[in-house]
């Protein structure tokens, strides 16, 4: 039937049902993200205590405030470390799996993967409801800890040890998920190379560093961007642990934004605090690509 | 195949143990988890071998009146599946019909516009829109909507089936069209099926995500008729310090469903995976 109408009414009937399809999407993208964007940047401008209906414009002032404020100095502070433990970590952690279980036989590569998946289902809620209790002092951990090697460490006092702990905990969780991408990009290394490579007599570790590394440049891209994302925007552990303490050793960029935003109220401040948070990751997710697309011309295949 | 039956060197051998051992210490706090929920209260976090089993941790949790509430935690259960399922078959169905406008209908005039909300949406972090989103969705505070409406819509799923039309051949969805089946027809007997397999992806990541959401579940439903399980645990973490049992339960409760869930499709997962590093 539609052959018969004319060309231009057919053209036109596809956008109304592509328009139509699309119109949920539509929907939520201005209520739920354009509109609160916009509030985002006015109310970074506002002094405004969420309760209150008094408002005061203060320009700048939110921004300035911010780069004098201790709290989010030391969130900027940490984010780093975060970003730095929890990357190169798990990357490792990623790579080790992945040639674990690549080299796994054939029957059970599969399990194998999934075993080592299983930590990224957990809720970060969960899991710290064991680290809590499991590092607490009664715990037979610390029991074993006090009396058989006479080391006592109050592990959320100490502010070393409070964010080696959260660091554990997210590297246990993500290095599994980042392997299954590993193991997917080294499967897809053709033979082919892999013969040749063996040809030539590049076997073990000087293939790994000279051929399956550089192949899997992009992937480890992919993954970078990903840790980046997840390492800078961390919260569940600390916050549920250690409330961003010892001092302000554990906390985070989203822990102060809610903290600030949630429990003082402070929108204005907050949501000045959340789009310096923003910058700070799109000016990392840049860096990661350049660099990376930088290594990959240079040694990428 | 000679290569199979090669001998073992001592490398393999460590590097078989090294495999075991990793193993181990990915699936260790799941044991712990477990295992301090089905142990007796007294011997809670102070064993790591199942002896002196007890169902008292269990038993709190769904009879205790200690709390007053003998069915909070069966109802944070329920409200984690109410505001879960329905989230995830809007972002599903959402998905599913943005992805086919954007690639099978030819002459889509819009495809560039979407297109390019999708991407400038992905530019900015969620944090970034937390306080004007709480303002704007705090009429909503303590009610299924406001947990629901604003995650329900993932711009992830829609590029996952994005990308996975692209891959299916536009020949057979022409041929539908030329037999005169209407676009409803098509997305339901071609578009569905052909795309089960990022749907199982699509299914699973969304519903654990939403499964294990803390601050916005937290933010707009902090009464305990509408917490969700995984809130629910957070605002009890520091009030049952000295029996912790019910907490490793509750904390079973809210993992092992998610395993289970993963381990049944876990083969279309990988195969998932392959399909999103292409």
């Amino acid at each position: 039937m539609d052959r018969k109408k004319p060309k231009k009414l057919q053209y036109a009937r596809e956008t109304a049902a592509g328009f139509l399809f699309c119109s949920p999407y539509i929907v939520f993208f201005l209520v739920l993200f354009l509109i609160p964007l916009i509030w985002a940047f006015w109310l970074s401008a506002m002094n405004w205590n969420l309760m209150s209906p008094n408002r005061e414009f203060v320009g700048l002032q939110n921004f300035l405030n911010a780069f004098r404020d201790k709290k989010v100095l030391a969130a900027f502070k940490n984010s780093w470390k975060y970003f730095i433990c929890v990357v190169s970590f798990s990357l490792i952690g990623g790579l080790v799996i992945a040639l674990l279980v690549n080299r796994m036989p054939m029957r059970v590569r599969g399990i194998g993967s999934v075993l080592f998946f299983i930590p990224y289902l957990t809720s970060g809620v969960a899991v710290s409801v064991m680290t809590k209790y499991l590092f607490s002092y009664n715990s037979i951990l610390n029991t074993f800890l006090r009396e058989k090697l006479n080391i006592g460490i109050n592990w959320f006092i100490n502010p070393t040890s409070a964010f080696a702990v959260i660091i554990i905990m997210i590297v246990w969780k993500l290095s599994g998920y980042y392997a299954l991408y590993l193991t997917a990009a080294m499967q897809g290394i053709s033979a082919d190379v892999k013969e040749a490579a063996e040809l030539d007599g590049s076997t073990g570790i000087h293939r790994f560093f000279h051929i399956t590394l550089p192949m899997m440049l992009p992937t480890i891209t992919t993954i970078l961007t990903l840790a980046a994302g997840t390492s800078l925007g961390v919260y569940t552990e600390p916050f549920l642990l250690t409330e961003g303490g010892p001092g302000n050793a554990t906390t985070t960029w989203t822990l102060e934004i809610y903290y600030r935003a949630f429990t003082r109220f402070d929108s204005g401040y907050g949501t000045a605090m959340a789009i310096l948070f923003a910058i700070q990751i799109f000016v990392t997710i840049r860096i990661i690509n350049t660099v990376m697309r930088k290594l990959n011309q240079k040694y990428g295949c | 195949m000679k290569k199979i039956l090669k001998q073992r060197r001592p490398i393999d051998i460590f590097l078989d143990i090294l495999t075991l051992l990793l193993i181990l210490v990915s699936l260790f706090p799941l044991y712990y988890m477990i295992l301090q929920s089905v142990v007796d209260w007294t011997t809670v976090d102070k064993t790591i071998i199942p002896k002196n089993l007890s169902l008292a941790s269990y038993d709190y949790l769904f009879h205790s009146t200690n709390s007053g509430d003998t069915m909070m935690w069966l109802r944070a259960l329920g409200n984690s599946l109410l505001v879960c399922i329905p989230v995830t078959l809007v972002a599903l169905s959402v998905g599913l019909l943005v992805g086919y406008a954007m690639t099978k209908l030819k002459h889509f005039n819009g495809k560039r516009i979407i297109f390019n909300l999708l991407l400038f949406e992905m530019f900015f972090p969620k944090i970034m829109l937390l306080v004007p989103k709480y303002m704007i969705l705090k009429d909503l505070a303590n009610t299924y909507a406001g947990m629901i409406i604003p995650t329900m819509i993932s711009t992830w799923a829609i590029f996952m089936y994005i990308n996975y039309f692209e891959t299916l051949p536009n020949e057979v969805f022409e041929a539908a069209r030329v037999d005169g089946a209407n676009t409803f027809r098509i997305l339901y007997h071609i578009a569905m099926p052909a795309t089960l397999p990022i749907t199982t992806i699509v299914f699973l990541t969304t519903f654990m995500q939403r499964w294990n959401e803390l601050m916005w579940d937290m933010l707009i439903a902090p009464s305990t008729r509408f917490q969700t399980l995984n809130v629910l645990i957070s605002t009890r973490f520091n009030m049952m310090a000295q029996h912790p049992g019910p907490l490793y339960a509750a904390s079973v409760i809210l993992t092992l469903p998610i395993v289970i869930l993963f381990l049944c499709f876990s083969r279309n997962f990988r195969e998932g995976i392959h399909f999103m590093l292409k």
